[in-house]
């Protein structure tokens, strides 16, 4: 068959990033055949079911729509990194500074005195005038001084990072005990950014939620089942859950659902004809296709989780849905058999916000079985008891209000008379021409009235665990979360609330769902007034903290009252667009919570990308699936979840875990600490190297700008190495300032990171000040003694090396105290560093000047005996002393006074846990406040049209229900054959999974 | 997927302290009383230290006295290099008005004599100075050999220029006959200087040892022959060169020159009187626009005058005393408010 087809082409449209579009056609034997997406298979697809199936590759590699969605991998950097790099810079143009400022320096001292003293010291050969010499000068500085330059630190940076990377990897707090999965940093380089994010993006299935839909309660005839009961019938306390109810009498049941309210299973058994009817009409209304691979062996193929969880629901209460035919449904009633006719499904669609079937039960009576939205469907009922209506409704808002989702479920009889003349209507408006779609609406909505009501229905989209806690703690924390999912915008905003993003608090929320881009523009313009307009809005003093007020970029930043912005992803491709995205931004920006709905992987990307690009805050995006990757790329810093859904946004990311609540400690633990960790350091590292360095500056001027260096070679080279590296490395990798509880319970504290507040050009210039300020002290100290000081026995004191000798040590015990300032976690491990670092310095230092070294290379050690001479001069140790006071009390001094006049939030909680200690009085905790809660309806869920039609025609059958997001048109055949295929065909799991690529 | 069925075998990480980062650890806290007693504990230290410094530097008796000007004549006849043969002395009367206690010590003192100039402290050859290898005038330039090739013992630009005037201090004890002053030329190098770094080549006698060098340019005598009174001070061993090859830090520096040798008359030190010194003039200053001075010091527990050290420690206790009287200040004042918050 594939030799014949060599003659076919196949002509379409160029590679493009459109997931849902595909249009060409296919010229084969001189006929044409249109291509459309749905003939489609896109990379990544499982094909499911299906044995065999014929295919025609036509885009591969990097043309394929999987491939286009896909962002450039770009090397990723933290802020910190390219603040660090702009620094050096400018640090190595202060460096050719002081190199010509003592180049010239050399110059007129060579030309005033140098020439003068050519008797005692000759110029080079090679050197002719002073200017040349000055020449040579330069350059000999701006080797001298070029230790300003922090080559190590690079060094020290990677190693501070991959410390913290490991404390990741290593925490026992971020590990998932079910799937047994540590949390993983996958790059070592972007660490400290985890404390700077301020917008967090995310996924929303296997990330936010589990998608997994339990059916968790029901309110059948006025009253509700499904709390969960202690023995003596009180709502029991969370966590201590008793037995689940007992399925065993049922042997088809699903041993994997858990019921945990026995009384509704013995309403059933009571044979209650109420609770009959709502379980029948859950086994009976609905498109699962069933799948029986052995007797007794019942798998569900749901188009939608929640349609599968009423139908399991069913089938443990004992009404099993056994199989179905395009003519017929067999169900199982409390274990008979019995064999309804179908005699139509009125399928869902968005507007009608409900489904419905039509069946003749065997002893012949019509009857409708109706399930829907709460909304639409309590306007249909028959005028019934107005009690039954208001106890329902008052159920359906409890529901709601535990972010469960509702369907209500009614039936209706119908007479043979009515229901022929109605299938006559039916026919007729499924063959009109013109507006077959509002025709057929019509006559479903003809039929779908007056019913009865029968109960409501509660299903729990499973959220992962802690995804409520962990949001509000994010938000607290002033991280905005921005919800980017393909799914549709009710199971979107359905989510928004459960997971607390949404709130009925909420002033408003904005839906935008244009589809033009005037009608999109119009609509971020509207929400934008409404904000202004609030009467509470702008300048409520309150609302925005004052820190916060410098980095406004617009009004609305400032608009109080609490929004949210729900956008469609057709929206979305208009908003994004060159002209408006300032516009969107800005809108979405004013808003507490953004949902994007039915986004493309690559819009999720764009929409990361304006955010990174007009906003100048660090983003983070996490997802689990593949149509993350993009996103995760894009953004600052990736997160993968490694779940279910296979490793490529693990892959693809910065950091991996396998539960949505580890987000709260890797950002308020992990980052705040890098972050806070890295600054501390890098603050300390640009201080010790000033320090250390620019004393040769002021040397320069006394030693006629000759370029010499003020301590011994040996000390320069070890002093970066040995005696100053691993205290500020112990500082950078185990600093803690508050204990990781604290973070948690004191989001306020993550704000510096987002300000930026803790390392910027401006605390850079203060290191720096103290590094000059202690440099000339370190210089001009000694210099001050030494110049008229003599030693003990009368011999001159102030010879080089001698001098060397003094800096060099009151150099290494201001930097050592200093860095004992800035540690604020003595451990052990910082403990042994800094004390070792000491005894190492003053140990080389004699060794460096012994005899036994000197002996044996005369002109290596050249200060040979210093140490001891040097060092036992009481004249030596009180300037070692001075200098280090006067260095150190300044910044003791200043750091009460910050302590006093202005603490941070961090200095208050540690002063505050101080006193706590004392009074061992009980701590603050999170808020947790009931919500009332709007109802929702979750007809809506993840569910689409066509099902009912693909049924009635029998089409899928044969191709077992549910990979359809690559569903191919075939030609039918029978069903009985595609039944009798079915055995034979490899499992699947119970959920649809082909159409991941836009999966959210 | 070989990567994710080794990831899901993860054990759980170690519950150690080290990698939950729940080591034990002092927090370190400024707190109110800590910081403050600190700051009044380090003013008392500093004030007293200063104030016992000040009161030592003023113990001392120190007299300066610089003769490049007095001795003009001198000075102009060494600015011509080539008058180096021509002897020049001067003679400096002065008063001592009063007794100069104790041990007394008399140093050159240089101004604007750069011996800390990077080529200028890189020339010399310890392992020449050392006796060990006579030839070795590697890091000698430009004063490594002379014209013809020989090496120079002492080689370099630091032995070469070696300070060369001298300084004979005489006492006129009834104005009739000058007594010269004892001086002990000993005991004013450092011990390792005098018994490591510095060693006269072995052998018969020093003249033969130094055979196959000659002398720095500007030397009149070799260096076998630069103490003639007394010969184990001779080579390189000689007390003066030590002293003037430990090259000093800054460009104004004094040098120990003699000790007094508390003899006679001097047991109690340098009695009141009238003075003078002898000077052989030979170091030509005037050429660079430095100054040559003589020092007579006596010492105190700490070495020789360091008001400077005094001053500092003092201004430093009194600042830390006003700061500390001042976060005092501030602290009681918010000590309200910070309660408040706790409160909270």
């Amino acid at each position: 068959m594939l030799s014949v087809f060599c003659s076919g082409e196949v002509v379409c449209e160029p590679p493009n990033n459109k997931l849902d579009r595909f249009s060409g056609t296919l010229y084969w034997k001189e006929s044409k055949f249109p291509l459309s997406n749905q003939n489609m298979l896109l990379r990544g697809c499982v094909l499911r079911n299906t044995e065999w199936c014929f295919g025609l590759v036509v885009f591969a590699g990097p043309d394929t729509k999987l491939m286009q969605n896909s962002g450039r991998t770009k090397f990723k950097r933290t802020s910190i990194d390219r603040l660090m790099n702009t620094l050096v810079l400018w640090i190595f143009g202060f460096l050719v500074c002081m190199g010509v400022i003592l180049a010239i320096g050399n110059a007129i001292w060579e030309h005033e005195v140098g020439m003068r003293f050519q008797a005692y010291l000759p110029w080079d050969e090679a050197v002719d005038s002073a200017f040349f010499s000055g020449f040579l000068s330069f350059w000999s500085y701006i080797i001298i001084l070029n230790t300003v330059v922090p080559i190590s630190l690079y060094v020290s940076v990677e190693v501070i990072r991959l410390g913290h990377s490991y404390f990741i990897n290593w925490d026992k707090k971020m590990f998932c005990m079910k799937k047994r999965t540590p949390a993983e940093a996958r790059t070592t380089t972007l660490n400290e950014e985890l404390g700077q994010v301020e917008y967090v993006f995310s996924d929303k299935t296997g990330t936010l939620t589990q998608n997994i839909m339990v059916f968790s309660k029901c309110s059948i005839s006025g009253r509700s089942y499904g709390d969960v009961l202690d023995v003596l019938g009180h709502k029991a306390e969370l966590g201590q859950k008793p037995e689940p109810v007992d399925f065993s009498f049922n042997p088809l049941a699903d041993n994997k659902f858990l019921f945990w309210d026995p009384t509704l299973l013995e309403a059933v058994k009571m044979g209650d004809p109420h609770t009959h009817e709502f379980f029948r009409l859950l086994s009976l209304c609905h498109t699962v296709m069933s799948e029986e691979k052995n007797e007794g062996e019942l798998y569900y193929k749901a188009q939608s989780p929640d349609e599968g969880a009423l139908v399991t629901a069913a089938r443990n209460f004992g009404f099993v849905f056994r199989s179905r035919t395009p003519k017929t449904i067999t169900v199982h009633e409390m274990g008979t058999a019995v064999t309804y006719q179908l005699l139509a499904i009125l399928d869902f669609n968005n507007i009608r916000k409900r489904m419905s079937v039509i069946v003749r039960n065997p002893e012949g009576r019509i009857r409708l079985y109706c399930k829907g939205a709460d909304t639409i469907l309590l306007d249909r009922l028959h005028p019934c008891p107005q009690e039954l209506l208001s106890t329902t409704t008052d159920h359906l808002n409890e529901y709601a209000g535990e972010g469960l989702r509702t369907l209500v479920l009614a039936y209706k009889d119908l007479d043979e008379e009515y229901y022929g003349e109605w299938a006559q209507r039916r026919l007729r408006a499924s063959l009109a021409r013109d507006s077959r779609e509002d025709r057929l609406a019509s006559v479903y909505e003809e039929v779908e009235s007056d019913m009865v009501l029968l109960g409501a229905t509660a299903i729990e989209d499973k959220l992962q665990q802690g995804v409520p806690e962990t949001i509000a703690l994010l938000t607290l924390a002033n991280i905005k979360i921005w919800v980017l999912t393909g799914d549709k915008q009710e199971t979107a905003v359905n989510i928004g609330y459960s997971c607390k993003m949404l709130t009925d608090d909420m002033t408003e929320v904005f839906i935008v769902t244009g589809h033009t881009v005037l009608e999109v523009r119009e609509e971020l313009r509207k929400a934008r007034e409404k904000m202004l307009d609030s009467p509470h809005a702008v300048g409520n003093g309150f609302t925005c903290s004052e820190k916060r007020s410098a980095r406004l970029t617009s009004v609305l930043e400032a608009v109080a009252g609490e929004y949210a912005l729900v956008i469609n992803g057709h929206s979305l491709a208009h908003a994004l667009e060159a002209d408006m995205e300032l516009e969107f931004l800005e809108t979405a920006c004013a808003c507490k919570a953004v949902i994007c709905c039915r986004v493309t992987p690559l819009q999720k990307a764009q929409v990361v990308e304006l955010v990174k690009k007009h906003k100048k805050a660090v983003t983070l995006a996490i997802g689990d699936g593949a149509n993350d990757v993009s996103m995760i790329k894009t953004a600052h810093i990736g997160v993968g979840i490694s779940g279910q859904e296979g490793i490529q946004a693990v892959l693809a990311s910065d950091y991996s875990f396998s539960q949505f609540k580890f987000l709260q400690r890797l950002l308020l633990v992990h980052g705040r600490w890098s972050y806070l960790r890295m600054c501390k350091f890098l603050c300390y590292f640009f201080y010790k190297n000033f320090a250390f360095t620019m004393v040769h500056f002021w040397f320069g001027f006394f030693c006629g700008f000759s370029a010499q260096t003020v301590y011994d070679q040996y000390f320069i080279t070890l002093y970066n190495i040995v005696y100053t590296s691993l205290p500020v490395l112990a500082m950078g990798v185990f600093d803690q300032d508050v204990p990781e509880q604290r973070s948690m319970e004191y989001p306020k504290l993550y704000e510096p990171g987002q300000l930026n507040l803790l390392f910027n050009k401006r605390e850079f210039f203060i290191c720096i000040a103290q590094g000059i300020y202690t440099s000339v002290l370190m210089f001009f100290i000694p210099y001050g003694v030494f110049a008229e000081a003599t030693r003990d026995d009368g011999t001159q004191l102030a010879d080089y090396q001698s001098f060397a000798v003094t800096v060099a040590t009151s150099l290494v015990i201001v930097v050592s105290v200093q860095i004992g300032l800035d540690t604020g976690y003595w451990t052990a491990i910082n403990h042994f560093f800094i004390w070792g670092s000491l005894a190492i310095y003053f140990a080389i230092l004699f060794a460096m000047h012994s005899n036994g070294l000197f002996d044996m290379f005369p002109n290596q050690f050249r200060f040979v005996g210093n140490a001891q001479n040097t060092l036992a001069q009481p004249t030596v140790w009180l300037t070692i002393t001075l200098t280090t006071v006067v260095c150190i009390m300044p910044v003791v001094a200043f750091r009460f006074l910050k302590l006093s006049l202005k603490p941070d939030l961090s200095d208050t909680v540690r002063y505050t846990q101080l006193v706590r200690k004392k009074q061992k009085a009980q701590h603050r905790c999170l808020r947790r406040v009931g919500r009332t809660s709007s109802r929702r309806s979750g007809y809506a869920f993840s569910h689409q049209e066509g099902f009912g039609e693909l049924i009635m025609s029998g089409k899928n059958m044969r191709l077992s229900s549910l990979a359809l997001a690559s569903f191919t048109t075939r030609s039918s055949s029978s069903w009985i054959e595609s039944l009798r295929r079915k055995k034979s065909d490899s499992a699947g799991s119970p959920s649809g999974g082909a159409d991941k690529p836009l999966k959210g | 997927m070989k990567r994710t069925s080794k990831d899901s075998q993860c054990k759980l990480p170690d519950n150690t302290a080290l990698k939950q980062q729940q080591l034990p650890a002092y927090q370190l806290q400024l707190s109110a009383t800590g910081v403050l007693s600190g700051f009044f504990a380090t003013g008392v230290f500093c004030l007293g230290v200063g104030i016992i410094l000040i009161l030592s530097a003023k113990s001392i008796k120190e007299i300066e006295i610089k003769y490049t000007e007095i001795c003009g004549n001198c000075a102009k006849l060494r600015e011509d290099a080539t008058n180096f043969d021509k002897e020049c002395t001067c003679s400096i009367p002065f008063y001592l008005s009063e007794t100069m206690q104790g041990n007394v010590y008399m140093y050159y003192k240089l101004y604007g004599f750069y011996q800390n100039l990077y080529r200028y402290i890189l020339s010399r050859s310890n392992s020449q100075l050392v006796g060990t290898d006579l030839k070795d005038v590697g890091n000698c330039a430009p004063f490594s050999k002379s014209h013809d090739g020989t090496p120079i013992a002492p080689c370099g630009a630091i032995a070469n220029s070696i300070f060369n005037d001298t300084i004979i201090l005489s006492y006129n004890l009834n104005s009739s006959i000058p007594i010269k002053v004892p001086m002990l030329r000993s005991g004013i190098t450092w011990w390792t200087d005098k018994y490591v770094k510095f060693q006269n080549p072995s052998s018969i006698n020093l003249s033969s040892a130094f055979a196959g060098t000659t002398k720095p340019p500007s030397w009149a005598k070799p260096v076998y022959e630069l103490d003639e009174e007394d010969p184990g001070n001779n080579g390189f061993l000689n007390d003066d060169f030590i002293v003037w090859m430990r090259t000093a830090a800054f460009p104004t520096f004094k040098k120990l020159y003699r000790r007094l040798n508390r003899i006679q008359y001097f047991t109690e030190g340098l009695p009141a009187g009238n003075y003078s010194f002898n000077i052989t003039y030979n170091f030509p200053v005037t050429r660079f626009r430095g100054e040559k001075s003589v020092v007579l010091s006596t010492l105190t527990w700490s070495g020789g005058s360091s008001l400077f050290l005094g001053l500092a420690y003092t201004v430093t206790g009194a600042v830390t005393w006003l700061a500390s009287f001042s976060m005092m200040a501030v602290h009681l004042l918010l000590k309200d408010r910070k309660m408040l918050f706790i409160q909270q």
